[in-house]
């Protein structure tokens, strides 16, 4: 209640320090410092509710129905702090969070730049108003109560020694199909125990856990690194607005830049770890699926860093004089864009329209939210591109453009269209579902060959251009160099790599030329001047990258092996042996060892699965044995003790009157054969029940019947073997209560494999990524120059 | 001047051409009615439910899983699966299946399983895949 309370406050303050911000830009000049105090009183609020939250998880109050639906007393307390962004109410309060801590930043760095700060503080302000109402009693609330609306509750979850309350009875609940009881919690039943003198905290004492897939070290630093790359990318969209509604701009250039290279820089930082988490833990079998989630982080990123590159245009341009510069309204409509594909994609993700497209997009919030969602992102699109319409005259007649077809200016220019296509093909390809469609990765990854080939090729050719415009000669001697040494390279690389897809060798061949010629400038000015560094080795990150990207994928290869235990099999040059394995994390996860060998090195990889009580799901761990230049990747995908299968053959399952076909036969399943006295066998003594089956083949019927038979601790399955059709008959399972029989049909002659002794087999995706290292080295690089660009561009903002 | 519009409008029309080709080309509709999958010549993701009555195939050494499926005006069509059986396929709800109808049966590339539960909300089990 205190924490709804709270948030409600904040939300109060946000908008008067919004309207007060609002009414100093309008000259009412001491609004400012009530501004000022508003926004700062909103901001302790922020906190205050951020920290009652964490204190709520790590107490486990089960009586909040957040910390019930996403923590529980068996998560470590790192994983339990990070449950704080498990769900959606909680990844908004940390979207929330994050933004006033920036925005506590941005109001002392506006505040120490002109007349700054009430123009961009009021729109900053109307963002965190929309997120708080977000988070407020009306939408996503955090601080709900358990009982809220009647919810299920496990029983595993309820206190034993309450569990026999009379009263409780009549709520008690259970689940035919997967035989479990659940409590049903609501306001009746906190009046009835309050009545007892007993609280909701005494009867329901675990919560029902976080999602298995997000219960490892990633979760605790992915989505806060995202999200305050998600909360800083609101700093251009404010400085944009600030610009227009002053109608000057000169100095938001400079000004925003620091905090654009900034934000994608943690952008980046946070996609990669993103990747880095789906490749090492959730066994996809790679870094980038185009899941929807994974796309909608993706979009704004691709954007700012078009951005980037105009803005550097505009910048240069206004240092020679001339005006406002170029590509004035190019700038404001990506810095606009940015932060309003930020809030795209948190409806996108969050408003449950991906529904069956992703996996990991949260669940349907109901149409409120929904509605709320689309007025945020419209308020934005109609705010932004409103003014800037209004403006749009005034931009048309002050802005210079005349790019000679050899300049930097355009060839910046051409670069920063690339990107929005790529993010434009993806925001498609994305938005799809929400029109009853989908696309396959294969769009994505067809349409990126030949973007990232202009990318490689433009990230070297700018470099070489000069401002204004080049004389052809001077292009072709400084370019020389750089395009004979990487035709050497790609030539090399396509000879002993055996490479035959002529994409990928062009690929090849323009982001070896990206990288020389990254290296050739960066390697010349490390002597001289170290901040001017960030460009050229943020670009040789992405050089890096996509050499990566290109080795990883194209030279990846992948198999499916059956591994019986203790019989080598060899894939990729390793002998692999199945050893047996173990259990691990206090017996509830299975670590399954595989011996490797090539010849000169031997190693033991352990891929993981285990049921998960979660959501009684199979969940697979994959191991990776990680190599200088490659990394040898193996993802379970099943393992079969070989206690049931000993017969190998097709498996039908039949209910009575069914009739299948295997190998020419005709089998009827007649009749039910009952055990005799269901007593007997409910008290768990000996008993037989099966399968009277009729087989009819070449004319023949057989009259058969397979058996399931009980006798003190065995249970066995009595084989039907007809020599004459030449069939041989096992029941696998049989059900009582439905009648259902499983049967397990196959060939006498033939099958071989039957007669052996029961086999253990672990069945993996066994694959190797060759340079796979150069991805995650590459992004690195590329994050490091953001941060060299950004102490660069700081000390600029003040000038 | 005219440069920039020159370039930068090349590049986008290029682009988006290529992308409305493919679009077209590899976008997979959802279906619910089975008249229009099987009809349908392109892959298409086919909501429905497993037929219970008529069980299901489970082939252990080639590795394919069959069953029938139904669609809400109950049309029924057969399902192949190169793979094992799902997860959870068992006490599943409704079922996605990702495929093309050809020679009599639906050729599933991915099945999508989904046990709603009035207890627990609802849930779904995937099999992803990465290309990357």
């Amino acid at each position: 209640m205190i924490g709804s309370l709270i948030l409600t406050l904040a939300l109060a303050s946000s908008i008067v320090a919004m309207v007060m911000y609002y009414m100093s830009y309008r000259g009412y000049n001491n609004a400012l410092y009530y501004g000022r105090i508003a926004y700062h009183v909103m901001a302790m609020l922020v906190i205050v509710a951020a920290a009652m939250l964490e204190y709520l998880l790590l107490t486990h109050q089960y009586s909040f129905k957040y910390v019930y639906e996403y923590s529980s007393n068996e998560l470590s307390t790192g994983i339990l702090m990070a449950s704080f962004w498990g769900g959606q109410e909680g990844s908004f309060m940390l979207w929330l969070f994050l933004t006033t801590i920036i925005g506590l930043i941005l109001q002392s760095y506006t505040s120490k730049r002109g007349d700054l700060e009430h123009r961009v503080m009021a729109v900053f302000t109307l963002a965190t108003s929309f997120i708080l109402l977000m988070v407020s009693p009306l939408f996503k609330n955090p601080f709900v109560y358990l009982w809220s609306e009647p919810i299920f509750i496990g029983i595993k979850s309820i206190n034993p020694s309450l569990a026999h309350l009379p009263f409780l009875q009549s709520f008690l609940f259970s689940d035919s199909s997967s035989n479990q009881e659940f409590v049903k919690v609501n306001s009746d039943l906190v009046r009835l125990l309050s009545t007892n003198g007993i609280s909701i905290k005494q009867l329901v004492i675990n919560g029902r856990g976080l999602n298995p897939q997000l219960t490892n070290f990633w979760m605790q630093i992915h989505p806060p690194i995202l999200f305050t790359g998600f909360s800083m990318s609101t700093v251009p969209f404010c400085f944009a607005m600030a610009a227009m509604m002053k109608n000057d701009y000169k100095d938001w250039v400079k000004q925003s830049f620091p905090w654009l290279l900034a934000a994608s820089g943690i952008l980046g930082l946070g996609i990669m770890l993103g990747g880095y988490w789906a490749y090492e833990m959730l066994g996809w079998g790679g870094y980038w699926a185009w899941d929807p989630v994974e796309n909608s982080s993706l979009i704004p990123w691709l954007v700012g860093v078009a951005g980037i590159h105009t803005l550097l245009v505009q910048k240069k341009s206004q240092n020679k004089g001339e005006g406002i510069g170029k590509f004035a309204k190019t700038n404001l409509i990506l810095m606009l864009l940015m932060y309003i594909l930020v809030v795209y994609s948190t409806f996108l993700t969050r408003s449950g329209v991906l529904g069956d497209a992703s996996v990991h997009s949260f669940v349907d919030p109901g149409t409120i939210v929904y509605l709320f969602l689309i007025i945020f992102v419209g308020t934005f699109v109609v705010l932004g591109f409103g003014t800037l319409i209004y403006r749009w005259k005034y931009l048309s007649l002050h802005t210079k453009s005349d790019e000679g077809i050899l300049s930097r200016e355009l060839s910046l220019f051409t670069a920063a269209i690339v990107l929005c296509t790529s993010a434009a093909i993806i925001l498609v390809g994305t938005s799809a579902p929400i029109f009853g469609h989908s696309v396959d990765a294969k769009f994505y990854s067809s349409m990126h060959i030949p973007i990232a080939i202009i990318i490689g090729l433009l990230n070297g050719l700018s470099l070489l251009l000069k401002w204004r415009t080049t004389k052809k000669e001077d292009l072709i001697k400084r370019s020389v160099f750089s395009i004979s040494a990487s035709v050497i390279v790609t030539v090399l690389i396509v000879l002993f790599g055996g490479m035959t897809d002529v994409l990928m060798m062009i690929l090849t061949l323009t982001t070896t030329f990206a990288l020389i010629v990254n290296l050739e400038i960066a390697i010349k000015i490390i002597k001289g001047n170290k901040k001017m560094l960030g460009a050229y080795v943020a670009h040789i990150g992405i050089a890096v990258f996509l050499l990566g990207v290109i080795s990883s994928s194209v030279y990846s290869r992948e198999k499916d092996i059956d591994l019986v235990k203790n019989v080598p099999q060899d894939a990729f040059g390793y002998k692999m042996v199945f050893t047996g394995y173990q259990s691990i994390d206090n017996n509830t996860k299975y670590a399954f060892n595989i011996k490797c060998t090539n010849g000169k090195k031997d190693f033991v990889v352990s891929p993981v699965m285990y049921i998960s009580d979660y959501n009684n799901g199979l969940m697979r761990e994959p191991a990776i044995f990680n190599m200088l230049t490659k990394d040898f990747y193996i993802s379970p995908l099943g393992y079969d003790d070989g206690s049931q299968n000993q017969t190998q053959g097709q498996e039908i399952s039949l209910g009575v009157g069914d009739k299948t076909n295997f190998d020419g036969a005709v089998i009827t399943y007649k009749n039910f054969i009952a055990p005799k006295d269901m007593s007997v066998m409910m008290s768990g003594g000996d008993f037989q029940l099966g399968a009277e089956l009729s087989i009819e083949k070449n004319g023949k019927t057989y009259n058969e019947q397979a058996l399931m038979k009980k006798d003190g601790r065995d249970i066995q399955f009595i084989p039907i073997e007809i020599k004459d059709a030449n069939l041989k008959i096992q029941l696998q399972k049989i059900d009582p209560s439905t009648q259902k029989a499983n049967l397990i049909f196959a060939k006498i002659t033939g099958d071989n494999s039957s007669a052996s002794t029961p086999k253990e087999v672990l069945t993996i995706q066994a694959s190797t990524k060759p340079f796979i290292n150069l991805v995650w080295t590459g992004t690195l690089i590329m994050v490091f120059g953001f941060f060299i660009s950004v102490s660069r561009r700081l000390k600029e903002s003040f000038l | 001047m005219k440069n920039k519009y020159l370039f930068g409008g090349f590049i986008i029309v290029l682009f988006l051409g290529f992308m409305v080709y493919l679009f077209t080309q590899s976008n997979i509709k959802y279906e619910s009615n089975f008249d229009k999958v099987m009809k349908e010549e392109k892959i298409v993701r086919a909501t429905g439910s497993w037929v219970r009555e008529k069980n299901y195939v489970l082939d252990t050494q080639n590795r394919v899983f069959s069953f029938y499926m139904a669609d809400e005006n109950g049309h029924e069509m057969k399902v192949v699966y190169n793979g094992s059986m799902p997860n959870n396929f068992e006490s599943a709800k409704s079922v996605v299946v990702t495929g093309e109808y050809k020679d009599g049966f639906f050729h599933a590339s991915s099945i999508l399983t989904k046990c709603p539960s009035k207890y627990e909300g609802q849930s779904t089990q995937d099999v992803k895949t990465s290309n990357l």
